[in-house]
């Protein structure tokens, strides 16, 4: 089990570190203009830039400034703001909106797992049955509709009926949170009570449920012993995963609510050429997502005593 | 036989609605088992041999039910169960099953161990510690080396045949009256089937159960069983003591079957198949259902069904051709070969 947990930690910092490396490089393709202000553009003659840029060992090879860099990330150094905040340290930058979309992310991740079982197991109790035929319809329809469709909806329904705020606001995050909690939990909820559901259904039909009630278990017994617990399993190793996905899907809803949350930061860095608040912000992803993966996989080595524990690979 | 039937099925109809039609799987079939027998079913795929066992212990598939007919336990009908609290004072305790395949009948994420003492705790009201030590004995008792460790140990880390032992340890451990064995041997290695039969006939022994085989394997039926029923699109079309069905069968679809077995070939000649498909469940069955299939059938088979003639009071077949009033009809080469064979051994 050891092994197997080091093998995989390993791969995934490898992972982190390409996509380190490719980001810095495709950032660095980019005209050097980033690392002025829009004032110091105008201001600064050809020859003060070139003078600026070398001292910031811009202008070096580049697997020079690939070192440097690796060097910094080591340090937690992720540079300066040029353009949003001249100056100010990329991670205060980040802080707070990191905060605020983490919040909402987390507890939209909560819901969407209970509520999302919830449905897949109702769904599964009633197959074939109206609930069950609704549950299918709801997923596909969030599926189906444009997200920006369905947030409208949400927001029309919160604000007009039942009379929420439908902005977010740093005064009163509690209130103004919940629109933007819901439309981030519709997705998600979707995809759990999916593949949930599937699962549970894909264990009902084996062999073994059979023998399990051949020998007497009730029905009962049979889905909380048998079905449900063994559908978790391959349903625990996107958990960690979809965490990411909350996060990313924020991107939309947080420009939606005009929540200040990551999600605007980053778009708002790409359009304004923010190279070191985009780096950063890129790998942070990365690093949320292949922790995502590795705990998932972790979950399910717990879970499953079929993955080989003595780490030649495994059979899966 | 005088004695009174353990179980006993009368004139049971099975039907099953696929996409708004109803295919009549079991067409009046009637079975009287007797304890501490050994009953092997045989029959094509398709035959019913299946179906018609596991309305036993109310496994039917959903879409399935018992239309008619009785089938006699201890004093209840059981065609009549319809709750899951009703069969479950049934399955396990009374009943219990072996499945085809052992591959997928264990649960992949329980241990082995912790399967057959559910088994235990279900059925005989016993927990924990003691219920544990039941399973160990259990364990045991299947033959499976080292209980103590591999009660802690998951299904992918047995063998096919390990497995399948396992698998019948979870169905004998309540002590059932009957033990159902789909084909229990089907799934695995020629080698291990030998040592499954012999542990089921062991366990059949020591627990006093009455077993019913469930298999197209006529060398299984000659091993194990003491009679006999063959089985033909829903129905029981012979049966008898072992020896009647192999030496002294009646029955055109019986001869065709025993007929087929590689061992009665004769070198050189091709062997002998049985032509043609079973017949369409989904319609209605005129006459004799293997009469279509049946190179010497008589005008008759193709009007009315056959009732059941008695050969001896243990042997009977359903087939015209035993009727009086039929044209005499010689049993085909391979039985009387057979026959041969047998008075030749003495």
């Amino acid at each position: 089990m050891f092994k197997y947990t080091i093998k995989r930690l390993l791969q995934s910092v490898v992972t982190v570190l390409i996509v380190v490396t490719i980001v810095f490089l495709l950032m660095r393709m980019l005209p050097t203009d980033y690392f002025f202000t829009e004032d110091q553009l105008m201001k600064f003659t050809p020859e003060q830039k070139e003078e600026q840029l070398q001292a910031a060992g811009l202008l070096d090879p580049m697997p020079k400034q690939l070192v440097r860099y690796y060097g910094q990330l080591l340090k937690f150094d992720f540079g300066e703001s040029r353009r949003i905040q001249n100056g100010v340290d990329v991670v205060s930058v980040i802080g707070d909106k990191f905060t605020i979309s983490m919040k909402l992310g987390c507890t939209a991740l909560v819901i969407s797992l209970f509520v999302g079982i919830l449905i897949g197991i109702i769904q599964t109790l009633n197959k074939d049955r109206i609930l069950d035929h609704v549950g299918t319809a709801y997923t596909i329809f969030v599926n189906a509709v444009p997200s920006l469709v369905s947030y409208s909806l949400v927001l029309a329904f919160g604000s007009k009926v039942l009379g929420l705020p439908s902005l977010y606001s740093t005064r009163n995050p509690s209130e103004t949170s919940i629109l933007p909690i819901v439309c981030l939990s519709l997705a998600s909820i979707a995809s759990y009570a999916l593949w949930t559901r599937r699962y549970m259904v894909d264990e009902l039909n084996k062999d073994y449920i059979k023998l399990a009630r051949v020998k007497g278990t009730s029905s009962a017994g049979i889905m909380i012993k048998h079905v449900f617990k063994n559908a978790f399993v391959p349903l625990a190793q996107y958990v960690p995963a979809s965490f990411l996905y909350t996060i990313g899907g924020s991107l939309l809803v947080e420009r939606f609510f005009s929540v200040p949350g990551m999600g605007p930061l980053l778009t708002d860095a790409i359009v304004r050429y923010d190279v070191n608040v985009v780096q950063t912000l890129v790998v942070l992803y990365a690093v949320l997502g292949t922790l995502g993966v590795f705990l998932g996989d972790i979950l399910m080595m717990l879970l499953d005593p079929r993955i080989k524990l003595t780490g030649k690979g495994g059979t899966r | 036989m005088t004695k009174e039937p353990i179980l006993s099925a009368k004139d049971v109809e099975i039907q099953f609605s696929l996409r708004g039609r109803k295919l009549t799987a079991i067409r009046r079939c009637s079975l009287d088992l007797y304890e501490g027998e050994t009953l092997a079913i045989v029959g094509e795929s398709g035959s019913g041999k299946s179906v018609f066992t596991k309305s036993f212990l109310g496994m039917l598939d959903s879409n399935g039910s018992i239309t008619h007919g009785s089938i006699m336990y201890d004093g209840k009908d059981l065609a009549k169960y319809k709750k899951e609290k009703d069969w479950r004072t049934i399955r396990g305790k009374k009943i219990s099953m072996v499945m085809q395949d052992p591959m997928t009948s264990l649960n992949p994420l329980k241990k082995v161990g912790k399967q057959i003492q559910e088994s235990i705790e279900l059925n005989q009201g016993i927990k924990g510690a003691e219920a544990k030590k039941m399973a160990l004995e259990m364990l045991e008792k299947v033959g499976i080396p080292f209980p103590e460790k591999r009660y802690n140990q998951y299904p992918h880390e047995f063998s096919g045949g390990m497995r399948q032992r396992v698998v019948i340890a979870i169905a004998a451990a309540c002590h059932p009256d009957i033990l159902i064995c789909d084909e229990p041997t089907t799934a695995l290695d020629v080698t291990i089937q030998a040592q499954i039969l012999n542990l089921i006939r062991d366990l059949q022994k020591e627990l006093k159960m009455t077993v019913i085989y469930i298999t197209h394997d006529l060398g299984v039926v000659a091993n194990v069983a003491d009679r006999v029923a063959v089985m033909y699109a829903g129905q029981i079309v012979e049966y008898g003591t072992v020896n009647e069905i192999f030496y002294d069968a009646w029955h055109p679809y019986t001869w065709a079957l025993l007929s087929s077995l590689p061992q009665l070939g004769v070198k050189g000649e091709p062997l002998p198949t049985i032509e043609g498909t079973p017949p369409n469940l989904f319609n209605k069955i005129q006459g004799d259902a293997f009469a279509p299939r049946n190179k010497k059938a008589l005008a008759i088979d193709f009007e009315e069904e056959p009732p059941f003639f008695e050969i001896t009071p243990t042997h009977k077949a359903k087939t015209w051709y035993l009727d009086p009033r039929a044209p005499k009809i010689e049993q085909p080469e391979a039985i009387k070969r057979l026959r041969a064979s047998m008075e030749g051994r003495g």
